[in-house]
């Protein structure tokens, strides 16, 4: 029976875990993997198929993943079972919780936008005069920024907006913009909101995942052992010491229960089964604060217009082409609205017409969408939700999952700050179309439930104050100093750019001053 | 990638008594000339009642009929897929179906003393008109039942169709784009697996 002691155990293999494999084993410690869930074969596991060929002709099975609008049918075997794995909400109340445990987790299909954050999100009370802000700010996280960039490989337009700073980007090759994007930037200028490009991770061979840029190197350093299959009911910690030792697990197919010891863990499960784990074990509560301050973004809220002189197929040369406007709303003091924060914008040109924003059918739907295909540009919205202790999770004891693990109950509920936000946001975009002189086809200011974005943070927020957070600055619990959280949890605001790049580098930072705690024997 | 498993969890010993359990590939043998069920049968439906489903299929042949080479709705099966599909779909979905097919033969019967089914084309517009409204966003429905269905309907309709083996062999033998394959996943290492 193996009784080895690992240096440290990592919980999850996305990419908060494996960048704290990566760091952490290069530095000569031993680490443990558990990953909830199997190991994907590319080959093996996908199959080219045609959609008539899948049993419910690309519908997929009703009521199969009712929280993951994401899910096709070709997908739909990516995604977390919601029966094998449930959670609960009030119905009023929806969340929509996307997970996946494959090893890699989200890291597989992320949609590799990369953005920093800015001291406008890192210093937000400052400016909203209410929330509260990070303890760390931009330029702290600055040098780990632009590692990750390195490692991702990201490519970017540098702009020098302190709303959105540029990192260390490879050069991009952007082509001209068309002449809607064009007039559409020129008409944003003229309004005060700046257009710039969409910053992507460019990976290796089209994937930017834990699996193909963060685990092999700790693998090949003999240093790391990753266990999928692994799911993890609880932490455990010394009665004597109150430090964590290890934590029980179960084999997902033989069920047998397990327990595994290390010196110091590292849970990075993503953000809501992180805290579900913390919350299962008893521990890192002291401030009565895990599990609240959820966070995303508000997204759904989308104005299509079309462009009269590049229907029927003309101009196709004026169309095309994609900008990304970072947030413009309340960066000044003094400006007024109904609402703190802000959103930014994606726009894209060249698109076609949904069937739905025409009231007709047959022969003169079909004449209306063939006018208007590739004649479209369309404004889709990144709002930021304001973090509220109200939205929060807790354990409900009266539901278990396959294994007997009690269940996430998510509370989260939009206030007036997201509704009016979505509102100006819906607004402004239709006046910047309507001001280029673009038919709108269709606008509306609603969102979808909570947890759409995939983007979600909080619950186990950082903060200087032992009173008024979980982790302290450097990931570490102020509870257990050898417990480290560093996926979305420690969030304090979430902004309204994506997350991933902001969590990797958190997760190098936090391993590294793990590593050096560990190396003089502090941990 | 290189992973361990847990300890105990794995039977290791699984993968040789299957292979000592495998028999010989079958030889070929003649093959047997199938008959096409639908050359023999007519098909029933398991969801809709008899009315609905004869509604279901004039929605059908009027929200997309046969345009540019390609299939209608009936060509492609849409009304006898859409009878399976809601058939197994949960309650809410299957109440909106059957409220706004029952609706449309109201409405039929009132305005033209007919069923649904028996109305032509501009009968069948006068009472499909006033329900279609624009849909900004498919996750804000209109708040009216019979817009909410028809819109539902017509969605269904068109995907149902879109989505047909008949609209793919449309879409190759005139040799436009016709929704080729895509990487579909697999279970991976299910639970169960029976």
């Amino acid at each position: 029976m193996a009784t080895k002691e690992y240096d440290v155990l990592i919980v999850g293999s996305g990419h908060s875990g494996g960048m704290a494999a990566n760091i952490l084993t290069q530095k000569g410690i031993s680490c443990l993997m558990l990953n909830a869930g199997p190991e994907a074969d590319m080959a093996r596991d996908r199959t080219t198929k045609t959609v008539w060929d899948l049993p419910y002709r690309g519908f997929g099975k009703p009521g199969r993943l009712p929280h993951v609008y994401q899910a096709t049918e070709f997908t739909a075997n990516q995604w977390v079972d919601e029966k094998e794995v449930p959670y609960t909400h009030d119905p009023a109340a929806p969340y929509n919780w996307v997970r996946v445990r494959l090893l890699g987790g989200k890291s597989l299909f992320w949609g590799r936008q990369s953005f920093r954050l800015s001291d406008f999100e890192f210093k937000a009370a400052d400016i909203d005069g209410t929330g509260d802000n990070w303890p760390i700010s931009h330029a702290d996280l600055d040098p780990f920024y632009s590692r990750v960039e390195g490692i991702l490989r990201v490519s970017g337009r540098k702009e020098g907006w302190p709303q959105f700073p540029d990192g260390n980007f490879l050069q991009a090759d952007y082509a001209n913009d068309s002449g809607s994007i064009k007039k559409i930037s020129e008409l944003g200028a003229s309004r005060g909101i700046l257009f710039s490009k969409i910053r992507a991770a460019n990976g290796r061979n089209g994937l930017a995942s834990s699996i193909n840029l963060l685990l092999p190197d700790a693998l090949a350093s003999g240093k790391l052992q990753i266990v999928p299959n692994a799911i993890v009911r609880e932490i455990t910690v010394d009665k004597n010491t109150g430090l964590a030792n290890g934590a029980n697990f179960v084999d997902r197919h033989s069920r047998q229960e397990m327990h595994v010891k290390a010196r110091a863990v590292v849970v990075a499960a993503g953000t809501l089964e992180s805290t579900r784990l913390l919350l299962n074990s008893g521990i890192g509560n002291s401030s009565g604060v895990l599990g609240h301050y959820l966070q995303d973004q508000i997204y759904g809220v989308t104005v299509v217009a079309s462009v009269p002189e590049a229907r029927d197929g003309k101009n196709p040369e004026y169309m095309g082409g994609s900008a990304l406007v970072p947030r413009f709303r309340n960066l000044k003091k003094g400006e007024k609205h109904n609402f703190i924060k802000g959103y930014g914008m994606l726009i894209n040109s060249g698109g076609a017409a949904s069937p739905g924003y025409f009231a007709d059918y047959g022969e003169g739907l079909q004449k209306r969408l063939d006018s208007y295909a590739g004649s479209c540009v369309s404004a889709s919205i990144y709002g930021e939700r304001v973090p509220r202790f109200e939205n929060h999770v807790r354990i409900n004891k009266t539901v278990s999952d396959e294994w007997g693990i009690p269940v996430l109950h998510i509370d989260v509920r939009d206030s007036a700050n997201e509704l009016n936000m979505a509102k100006d946001a819906a607004a402004t975009a239709e006046d910047l179309l309507k001001a280029a002189g673009w038919e709108i086809l269709s606008k509306t200011d609603k969102f979808y439930p909570p947890g759409y974005s995939i983007h979600e943070v909080g619950t186990c927020r950082m903060g200087d104050n032992p009173k008024s957070s979980v982790l302290n600055k450097w990931s570490q619990s102020h509870d257990v100093r050898n417990l480290f959280v560093v996926d979305g949890g420690s969030f304090v605001t979430c902004g309204w750019q994506n997350p991933t790049l902001t969590i990797l580098a958190l997760a190098m930072r936090a391993s590294e001053y793990m590593a050096d705690q560990m190396q003089k024997r502090i941990i | 990638m290189q992973t361990i498993a847990a300890a105990p969890a794995v039977p290791v010993l699984l993968t040789p008594q299957a292979n000592a359990q495998q028999t010989a590939a079958p030889t070929a043998a003649q093959p047997i000339a199938a008959t096409k069920a639908g050359t023999v049968a007519e098909p029933v439906t398991r969801f809709f009642t008899a009315p609905q489903f004869a509604a279901l299929r004039k929605l059908a042949e009027v929200l997309m009929p046969p345009i540019g080479g390609n299939p209608g709705a009936l060509d492609a099966g849409a009304p006898e897929f859409l009878d399976f599909l809601i058939g197994v779909s949960p309650v809410e979905r299957q109440q909106l179906y059957r409220t706004g097919l029952d609706l449309l033969n109201a409405r039929a019967t009132k305005q033209f003393n007919k069923s649904f089914a028996a109305l032509d084309a501009k009968q069948a517009d006068t009472i499909i008109r006033p329900l279609l409204v624009p849909v900004p966003w498919p996750y804000d429905p209109p708040k009216d039942p019979g817009s909410h269905f028809l819109i539902a309907a017509h969605d269904d309709i068109r995907t149902a169709t879109r989505n047909s083996r008949e609209w793919g062999a449309a879409a190759a033998a005139s040799g436009r784009r016709g929704g080729g394959g895509q990487q579909y996943w697999n279970p991976v290492d299910p639970i169960y697996k029976g």
